[in-house]
């Protein structure tokens, strides 16, 4: 079975029926709307942190690199006026993130542990000065863009992206498809063999694994969908800024894979959701909404041992 | 045919009279101030200045609102401007804002603007001087009670040449309100004659002045011209002083350089030459009265921010007052606010084609800790609002 | 560049390298002994700015204010090791960056709600007040050669405390062996809340000296934070002495760099890291 735990097939079966549904209910309100679409947008982001840290023990404190560079690459590789393919540039943004990454991670990769979260740090902040600091790029005011791109393939179009309620299904879609995708991933066989590395390297190499490969092939994956998420949050509203690079960006979406339960992958979506609601949440009734945020934050790690799936796991996995 | 359209004419206000009176009768409905302001972090003094000035406005002009309560929805931006779209769309869609106050920092703005432009809300900017708010990206129902970047930074190039100063340093952080700022002397300053040796961009926080301060020491320029604020003003500012260039080296600046931050400056501050739209010694009765009630409301001294904050306050209620108390009419509200003259601490001062104001600029100068007016540097100067189509 | 001015930005550098150090001392004690990543490290640092301005405007002192600052941040790291850090020993290190992130949350808000979010200075001591003339615009102010100094008389007193003695020699034995030292009959638990406070302390002791020359404001703490990284990173996690070679280093490159390359200075002390850990993946100094 492809989601071979109890607890994933019963998140599965009441988050996505309930997010397939959602817009019936809420069409009226366009917030609500766009709120879950960019909830989502950055549940896919920490998915794909997930998936490295979680599952292959990188850990990098420089992914929002990538999520910027969705961004600001759909401006750089668009024309600014003309309505462009969606999945032609969706192909094109994930592949010149893959080939940084690949670069990238040709470098971070000699290190391992805190070397490795600050040399991704350290490549994740070059790049965000890069971009705050020129005025070609907008500088730290950010940039604009116009025209949204069209969706069709072979004619068809099942998708306008500037009605927001499409562009929920496409979000929402996307998250949906990364989800499958990364559970294939994880039972293929290269999967299992990013398994046994982050297990144990030493023996992985042994059975004459190259196993600086299968890292560098995880992190390059990582890096796509991770700007794929960029590119789908510059789309939402038309704006690219140099704070979608900053390290807090980063920082952020390592607090929610962490508080979903690192490396179980759908628990990406499930801290994403509990922050972000507790932040909407906090903020709107107190001033001081991080008073109560960090203490949540402070018990949550006390409560739970594994985040917030392991814990759902203790209590719904049958002991055998 | 001419009698038809009188006709029609009256048909239509008497209509319009009929539906504004059964609205007013309908008030009891608040009229919502969505504010989009940081309230923590590095900016958040100037967040918590303006909403005080605001809310002071407002409770002030309580009277004048035709029984229109206000209901406030603040959100704290957290100066991130990533967020700025969703929160600007949370304030529009959600609280049905009918007017969003915000922000402080230009790149929320930039986001902010992505989302309201031409929607069915009115946003007031407070602060962020961002040149492209009120030029290339105005909008009808986008409004500034501020300034534009150019206008306090202009007239200071005029002010330079006056007293003599042909060569100058300038020096701000690398981004768009600090490059704005030196452009807008640098223009004023080089077309009378004066040579910019050399400009200085600090990345963005960065603090740590001392090695720029050293080559400024070493080039000796007849002054420098900088922008900084909040507390990279007040570390500057002390470090000027330290490394021992205060007096040696005449120090002007953007009046931001010396706003809410003169107490932790301190004696550093002591001389400084700034120009900007505001001082706290402005001789003007209103000026007097606003300062005594914001410090005894608050408990300290207002600022140029909470002054701006109680001009956006004045600027709506004059609006609502105008229309009876009825907003409902987007066109009216914002003729409304186009016309309006604002009675502020500042001076009166009134709106540009573009919606930014028309307002004198004052050159000020520190002493014993207050920003004294030394005379009014620019008279009603407008923003040449480049780009705007309005 | 003529001498005078390359001199002068050699003390200026030399002056940030050795602030940067006290700040990045504790964070590299903590991580050495104890191998928790303290996140909330930079807090520590603003919360000992704010404490000394606060002390300041009610003793009048800045001596006094100092020493009750440092006290009350013992006292802080104390309180937080034993409710919270000791909960997280056998958990990853994940769970940590989590925990101490709720931390900066915490201090953060603290701050707001009890010193407000206006921008404060603390002026600097009589004392200290004069400057030693350079050139003839540019003078030195006394109080950054005495932050200086204490800096450098810091690093000597942790040499001596590290390597010279019982105390030191516990931490170098919890550093290379924890069960050992267990084995040995030594609580190492007490040694932990005791280097967990040291580095705490020492992060708001630089706060203090910090605070007459720079200005305290909200969320200073995070920015300080990734810059003490960098130099705890390439000095090699947990080396103290890596740490005061690589403040320095880092010290230097950002003065220079803000005067020679202006374009690239805000990147220059990423590219450094990265170059150093390209060549030397565990840092200059690992152990």
């Amino acid at each position: 079975m492809l989601f071979n735990k109890r607890t994933e097939r019963i998140f599965i079966w009441v988050f996505f029926p309930l997010a397939l549904l959602m817009p019936l209910f809420l069409a009226e309100n366009a917030f609500y709307i766009s709120k879950m679409t960019s909830v989502m947008i950055f549940a896919l982001f920490v998915m794909s942190l997930d998936y490295l840290v979680g599952r292959c023990g990188l850990i990098t404190l420089g992914h929002a690199m990538f999520y910027g560079l969705g961004g600001y690459l759909f401006w750089m590789i668009a024309p600014e006026y003309e309505a462009v393919n969606f999945w032609v540039y969706t192909f094109y943004i994930c592949m010149i993130a893959s080939a940084v990454a690949l670069v990238i991670g040709f470098l971070v990769l000699r290190t391992s542990g805190i070397y490795m979260i600050m040399i991704t740090l350290a490549f994740a902040q070059m790049a965000f000065y890069f971009f705050s600091d020129s005025i070609e790029f907008g500088g730290n005011d950010g940039l604009f863009i116009y025209v949204k791109p069209e969706t069709s393939i072979f004619g068809l179009s099942f998708f306008n992206l500037d009605d927001p309620v499409h562009f929920y299904y496409l979000c929402l879609l996307s998250l949906f498809n990364t989800l499958v995708f990364f559970r294939l991933l994880i039972r293929s066989r290269f999967g299992r063999v990013v398994d046994a590395i982050h297990e144990n390297p030493g023996r992985t190499t042994a059975l004459g694994y190259n196993i600086f490969l299968f890292r560098l092939m995880s992190y390059v994956i990582a890096s796509a969908l991770g700007a794929y998420a960029g590119y789908l949050f510059t789309l939402q509203y038309g704006f690219v800024n140099p704070s979608m690079l900053a390290w807090t960006t980063s920082g952020s979406a390592l607090v929610m894979s962490i508080l979903g339960g690192m490396g179980s992958i759908y628990g990406a979506i499930l801290g994403t959701f509990v922050y972000e609601g507790l932040h909407y949440t906090l903020e709107h009734l107190t001033e001081h909404w991080m008073l109560f945020m960090g203490a949540l934050i402070i018990a949550m790690v006390m409560v739970f041992k594994n985040g917030i799936a392991g814990y759902m796991e203790k209590l719904l996995e049958k002991r055998s | 045919m001419f009698k038809s359209k009188t006709l029609r004419h009256a048909v239509v206000a008497s209509l319009a009279t009929l539906s504004l009176s059964s609205s007013v009768m309908a008030s009891d409905e608040p009229i919502k101030v969505g504010m989009m302001l940081p309230f923590s972090g590095v900016y958040g003094a100037l967040g918590d200045a303006t909403r005080n000035g605001l809310k002071m406005a407002l409770q002030e002009q309580a009277s004048n609102l035709h029984g229109r309560k206000i209901e406030y929805i603040e959100i704290d931006t957290e100066a991130r401007p990533e967020r700025a779209p969703e929160i600007a769309s949370s304030l529009l869609n959600n609280s049905e804002a009918d007017f969003i106050i915000g922000p402080v920092h230009s790149g929320v703005a930039m986001g902010m603007l992505k989302v309201l432009r031409g929607q069915d809300t009115v946003m007031i900017v407070p602060n962020a001087g961002a040149g492209p708010v009120t030029g290339p990206l105005c909008s009808p129902n986008v409004f500034r009670t501020s300034f534009s970047s150019w206008q306090p930074s202009y007239p200071m190039g005029h002010v330079a040449l006056e007293k003599g100063y042909k060569k100058v340093v300038t020096m701000s952080w690398n981004y768009g309100m600090g490059k704005e700022s030196l452009d807008a002397f640098e223009e004023s300053f080089t077309a009378g004659g004066g040579e910019i040796v050399k400009k200085i961009l600090v990345p963005f926080p960065k603090t740590e002045f001392q090695a720029y301060l050293s080559e400024i020491a070493s080039i000796n320029p007849d002054a420098v011209f900088v922008f900084f604020a909040g507390g990279g003003a007040v570390k500057f500012v002390k470090d000027y002083d330290a490394l021992g260039l205060k007096g040696k080296i005449p120090l002007l600046g953007s009046g931001f350089l010396t706003e809410g931050t003169l107490e932790a400056q301190g004696e550093s501050a002591e001389g400084i030459l700034t120009t900007l739209h505001y001082a706290d010694s402005l001789d003007n009765e209103l000026n007097t009265q606003f300062r005594s009630a914001y410090k005894q409301q608050f408990g300290k001294a207002s600022d140029i921010y909470a002054v701006q904050g109680y001009d956006t306050g004045l600027m709506i209620a004059s609006a609502v007052n105008q229309l009876g108390g009825d907003i409902s009419n987007q066109n009216a509200l914002i003729k409304a606010l186009e016309s309006t003259t604002v009675r502020s601490p500042r001076g009166d001062f009134t709106f540009s084609t573009a919606h930014n104001p028309v307002q004198n600029i004052y050159l000020r100068t520190v002493e014993n800790g207050e920003n004294k007016v030394v005379e009014i540097a620019a008279p009603a100067l407008a923003d040449p609002a480049r780009g705007c189509k309005l | 560049m003529t001498t005078s001015l390359f001199l002068v930005q050699l003390i200026n550098g030399l002056q940030y390298g050795l602030l940067l150090f006290l700040i990045a001392s504790g964070l590299t004690l903590v991580f050495g002994v104890m191998g928790i990543l303290n996140l909330a490290h930079g807090s520590m640092y603003m919360v000992g700015a704010y404490l000394a301005w606060y002390f300041v405007e009610h003793t009048g002192s800045f001596g006094v204010s100092a020493i009750i600052s440092a006290i009350i941040a013992l006292l802080i790291g104390i309180f937080v090791e034993r409710t919270l850090i000791r909960q997280l020993y056998r958990r990853n290190h994940l769970d940590q960056v989590l925990l101490t992130i709720g931390m900066i949350f915490v201090f953060n808000a603290l701050q707001g709600i009890l010193w407000g979010n206006d921008p404060l200075g603390v002026s600097v001591p009589e004392s200290l007040a004069g400057a030693i003339p350079l050139t003839d615009v540019l003078e030195y102010p006394v109080y950054r050669i005495f932050v200086a100094l204490l800096c450098i008389g810091i690093a000597a007193v942790m040499y001596f405390m590290i390597n010279k003695t019982r105390l030191g020699m516990l931490i170098r034995a919890g550093e290379s062996n924890r069960e050992m030292v267990e084995c040995l009959g030594i609580d190492i638990r007490k040694l932990y809340t005791i280097v967990f406070a040291i580095g705490v302390m020492l992060a708001a002791v630089a706060g203090v000296a910090a605070a007459p020359m720079s200005s305290i404001v909200p969320g200073m703490g995070e920015h300080i934070l990734i810059t003490c990284f960098v130099v705890v990173v390439i000095g090699g996690m947990g080396s103290i002495k890596g740490a005061f070679v690589a403040a320095l280093l880092v010290g230097l490159v950002d003065t220079f760099a803000s005067v020679l390359v202006p374009q690239l200075s805000s990147m220059m002390i990423y590219i450094l890291m990265a170059f150093i850990l390209l060549l030397k993946p565990q840092g200059l100094f690992s152990s």
